[in-house]
């Protein structure tokens, strides 16, 4: 908001510190002066008033108030006592206010008899540097003490006031009214009207109407100054998509004690730039004063929580300068401009703030020694992070949304949000892949780079699962650029879940399970299931080309997706020891050839079954297809390792045992052990 | 043998030793377990023991020379040897790179802050992304229709169900704090960091989604002179050089007194730079006591308990670790940026 460093000035007879000065000591006690920018002869403070401060601060006269208890200065308001004429207001108009609910308080007065002409150069000055256009004498002089006193105001032409007779009332649905800036809106009965007998004049507290304007041929008019209830005002801005100085004010709260002082000098100054007479007595539909509060200040409570002594004549001094009325037994007399302030704690923010936070010296708290609690999620998170970014992978953060487009091909369990940002993040992230598989399309990725990439992200993703929302952390990655892609993932897999301490891992074929998402996501024929302990955790594999078509990537891409709760249950730190053999190990290699579809793992099965504790390793070195081969056959070839923890095997021995585990593979019909 | 003729043969042999292992040979010929002199000297035993005493002395003396004029001869060879051999390497060419990953910078700030606040015995929490509106809002004291609630842009969820208490996508960390004091009684620390979204036009300095940790503590006498101390010794050990900070007064409806915390310039040391924008000070996080309506959400007796809560941007304090620019660049995945780090 923005206030005039001259028109603060005026409020003075001592000098203001200099502007710069002045801008320092209200950022460090009052409010952040976020710039200072030049207009005219005058310097403009940008201040961010903070939401609590609207009653007092949305105003010159609140911000010199600041100004006065911080740099000691004595305040002077201007004078609002009016000369009134003889005739009586009751004469010109009538005021009705249909429910007080809604407008806590109407005041108003009535001037006969004025000219309408230009406002003089100071006052358009001042308006100008509040950002405020001049238009004429009366409505330039409703903004300024507005912009002076912090109540919105609004001027009528009397004689456009249809039976005399004004009526507060809610709009009747379809109602419309043209405003001042020829806009035409279309009413309902959640919309606040001022109303002559016939039709809406204005919108309360938003936007005066064109019919009632005054314009250079003005020669009555109704002043209002009115107080309505903020969340009415609130709803009504929201619903026109209208925002403007007086709705910003109102639907922040204002001082409804404030309306007779506002409308008092209001007629005053109009009175001294245009003339004519004012009418005696004021229109005032009022359901009662504010009270004000009275708080007893606990001083104790004031160290405690700032954790400095303030002097009870410091405190006294310092709450008298905020306008509060204070006694010697710290009885505070609270004014109804601040309605912030409550109890003790929000006089203990006054006395802090004004004292000054910089006069309190940081101190260390003697506390109870108490070990951080050890997060587990936290801790395997960076482990997991450091096994792959080890195994080179580089970590991507991407946004929590995915497109319109992506989702509607998935099609399922979304979640939809009421204000979707755009089409490119429109719904929730079911899962990570999606993003991830854009960032490989993303051009600079994708064309420009030779190397393979790999990428891996930790984040929430979310479901909607019988009407709940499902959110679950995930760990996933992909990677493409290299023939071997499955199996370098499927090892790099097995590295990141030994170095999480977990070692019953097994990759299972792809299962169709209720949750269906999964088949939208993975080529079937080249997916698996990771599996701990036989429970499912993620899958990993060669993503769908449906799916990659859709996301506009034209390479096949290898991925991994991982339930990272799932997975934390089965980490550990724990590991045992396993005695190393003293004795020798022989190894005899065995190539089998059979059908391609026969998979390695049944295979090691067969072997390792045979074989029992005395096979220390089996290893794959080879695999064979195509060439002199048969078509649909392959050849596995294994070093079988031997080794006992208890003796050394004789050559007869291990022979017996591998000649078992032969006839064991031969005993698959197509399968040939190559001797 | 005479020591002699040793002498002589071994002078001459050494004289022509044309490398290292010559040496080494010359050593065993003389001086091994069944060298000349070696044996000479087992022999000793068998003489008188006047004439034993002339030649052990002569004998000893005639080893001590040979041995430093082997190690002198040797000493001639060492480095030529490397020199004069095929077997050599370029220790100039480069070396060959593993190509490693990277951690996102947020990853490395994030970390090193929990690290930071678990070495000052706060334990690190996380919650949920997902939040309801009585949480992010209605139980931090910002009520509904309130124009303080303007302040939190916010995502709500469309639900196929009618909620009692809607969803929305948490606008801030805080509502872990509520969640946290339901389940666990004070004394406690705690920081969150997280996710969380704000609905608002993005732009170099703002983002739809970004990341927030929170900090708690409250125990039965914690101050404001307290919350300054602890402050500055965070910024203190993340920045690594004594900082100075200052309070400014500030509102949320969930901290009374609440402030805003801003910190010297570190590179302009308050003179007013780029960096800070001509200000002098940079705005680190918003703070301030906890505002005892929140204690009363929580059951716990505010005339009890004391504490201050915190909030600064993750975002925002790797930007000026690592002098980013734009906040766009740290969620777009593009592996030359991410590459740096």
């Amino acid at each position: 908001m923005l206030f005039s460093y001259e028109w603060l000035q005026s409020f003075f007879k001592k000098k203001l510190p200099a502007p710069e000065k002045l801008a320092e000591i209200l950022t460090l006690h009052s409010f952040e002066v976020e710039e200072i920018k030049k207009n005219r002869n005058d310097l403009v403070f940008d201040l961010d008033i903070t939401a609590n401060r609207a009653a007092d601060c949305f105003s010159h006269i609140g911000i010199a108030r600041e100004c006065a208890a911080l740099v000691n200065l004595k305040l002077q308001i201007p004078d609002c006592k009016i000369k009134e004429g003889k005739e009586e207001i009751k004469n010109f108009i009538k005021a009705e206010v249909k429910d007080k609910k809604d407008c806590l308080r109407y005041t108003g007065r009535v001037i006969k008899g004025i000219k309408v002409k230009e406002s003089p150069k100071h006052i358009k000055d001042r308006l100008k540097s509040c950002g405020l256009d001049p238009i004429n004498n009366i409505v330039d002089a409703a903004n300024y003490v507005m912009l002076e006193f912090g109540q919105p105001l609004h001027v009528f032409d009397l004689d456009k006031i249809g039976d005399s007779k004004i009526i507060v009332r809610r709009a009747r649905n379809n109602e419309k009214i043209e405003t001042l800036d020829d806009k035409a809106y279309k009413l309902d009965e959640s919309i606040l009207v001022i109303a002559d007998s016939k039709k809406p004049l204005a919108i309360a507290g938003m936007k005066g109407g064109k019919g009632s304007a005054i314009d250079s041929k003005t020669k009555n008019i109704f002043l209002e100054s009115a107080n309505f209830d903020p969340l009415l005002i609130r709803k009504t801005s929201k619903k026109l998509a209208l925002k403007t100085d007086a709705s910003f004010r109102f639907e922040h709260g204002m001082d409804s004690n404030m309306t007779e002082i506002a409308v008092d000098r209001l007629a005053n100054l109009i009175n001294e730039l245009a003339g004519g007479e004012i009418a005696k007595h004021r229109v005032d539909i009022f359901s009662g004063k504010t009270p004000f509060k009275k708080i007893k200040l606990d001083l104790r409570q004031a160290e405690k929580l700032l954790g400095i002594k303030i002097s009870k004549n410091e405190v006294i001094k310092i709450l008298k300068s905020l306008g509060f009325e204070i006694d010697s037994s710290l009885q505070v007399k609270v004014p109804s401009n601040r309605p912030d302030i409550k109890e003790n704690y929000d006089l203990i923010e006054e006395i802090g703030r004004i004292y000054g936070y910089e006069k309190i010296k940081p101190v260390f708290p003697i506390l109870e020694l108490m070990p951080a609690h050890k997060n587990e999620r936290i801790v395997w998170k960076k482990r997991a992070k450091n096994i792959l970014t080890t195994s080179g992978f580089f970590e991507v953060y991407n946004y929590s949304f995915i497109s319109k487009k992506a989702g509607d091909y998935l099609n399922s369990n979304l979640v939809e949000l009421e204000n979707p940002f755009s089409e490119q993040f429109y719904y929730l992230r079911p899962n990570l892949l999606i993003n991830l598989l854009d960032n490989i399309s993303h051009k600079e990725n994708y064309s420009q780079r030779k190397e393979k990439i790999q990428i891996f992200e930790l984040g929430t993703v979310f479901k909607e699962k019988a009407s709940k929302i499902e959110e679950k952390k995930m760990l996933a990655g992909v990677i493409f650029g290299d023939t071997n892609d499955f199996y370098i993932l499927k090892g790099v897999i097995d590295n990141l879940l030994n170095g999480l301490g977990i070692s019953d891992i097994f990759y299972d074929n792809f299962e169709a399970t209720p949750d269906d998402s999964q088949k939208a996501l993975w080529n079937l024929n080249k997916s698996a299931e990771i599996k701990i302990n036989g429970k499912e955790i993620g899958f990993l594999g060669e993503l769908s080309s449906r799916v990659l078509s859709v996301l506009g990537v034209k390479i096949s891409v290898v991925a991994f997706e991982i339930d990272f709760d799932k997975l934390i249950k089965f980490c550990s730190e724990e590991q045992e020891y396993l005695a190393i053999s003293k004795f020798p190990s022989a190894v005899r290699d065995v190539a089998i050839l059979l059908p391609s579809r026969v998979r390695v793992a049944d295979v090691l099965n067969i072997i390792n079954i045979t074989g029992g504790d005395l096979i220390q390793d089996v290893d794959l070195f080879d695999i064979y297809e195509g060439g002199k081969l048969a078509e649909g056959r392959k050849s596995l070839a294994f070093h079988i390792v031997f080794q006992s923890q208890d003796k050394t095997l004789s050559g007869k021995e291990i022979d017996k045992l591998f000649q078992k585990i032969i006839k064991a593979l031969e005993e698959n019909a197509d399968w040939e052990v190559r001797k | 043998m005479d020591i002699k003729e040793i002498k002589n043969s071994a002078e001459t042999e050494i004289k022509s030793a044309q490398n290292i292992a010559g040496f080494k040979e010359i050593f065993q010929k003389y001086l091994g377990k069944k060298g000349e002199i070696t044996q000479v000297l087992r022999s000793l035993k068998n003489l008188s023991e006047k004439e034993r005493k002339i030649k052990a002395k002569a004998v000893n003396e005639l080893k001590k020379d040979l041995l430093i004029k082997i190690e002198k001869g040797k000493k001639k060879f060492q480095g030529k040897e490397v020199d004069s051999s095929k077997d050599w390497i370029d220790i100039t060419a480069p070396g060959k790179r593993l190509s490693p990953g990277h951690l996102h910078p947020i990853t490395q700030v994030k970390e090193e802050i929990e690290d930071i606040f678990e070495r000052l015995g706060f334990s690190v929490i996380e919650g949920p992304e997902v939040e309801t509106e009585k949480y992010n809002f209605d139980a931090l004291n910002i009520p509904k229709n309130h124009p303080a609630r303007d302040a939190w842009d916010t995502f709500w969820l469309k639900t196929t169900e009618k909620e009692k208490d809607k969803l929305l996508l948490r606008t801030h960390t805080s509502p872990v704090q509520i969640r946290y004091m339901e389940k666990y009684n004070p004394p406690l620390r705690i920081v969150v960091p997280g996710r969380v979204f704000r609905y608002e036009a993005t732009d170099a300095s703002h983002e739809i989604n970004f990341y927030q940790i929170e900090g708690l503590i409250v125990d039965k006498e914690i101050n404001v002179a307290h919350f300054k101390a602890i402050m500055g010794k965070f910024l203190e050990m993340f920045f690594k050089e004594p900082v100075k900070i200052r309070l400014r007064p500030s509102y949320f409806p969930f901290t009374e007194p609440s402030f805003e915390i801003d910190m010297k310039c570190l590179v302009c040391k308050g003179k007013g730079c780029s960096v800070c924008s001509k200000r002098g000070w940079l705005e680190m996080m918003g703070a301030g006591m906890v505002h005892r309506e929140i204690f009363k959400v929580v059951k716990l007796n505010p005339k009890n308990w004391q504490g201050f809560a915190f909030g600064l941007g993750l975002d925002r304090l790797t930007m000026m670790k690592y002098k980013i620019n734009d906040v766009r660049l740290l969620y777009r995945g593009d592996l030359k940026f991410l590459e740096q780090f």
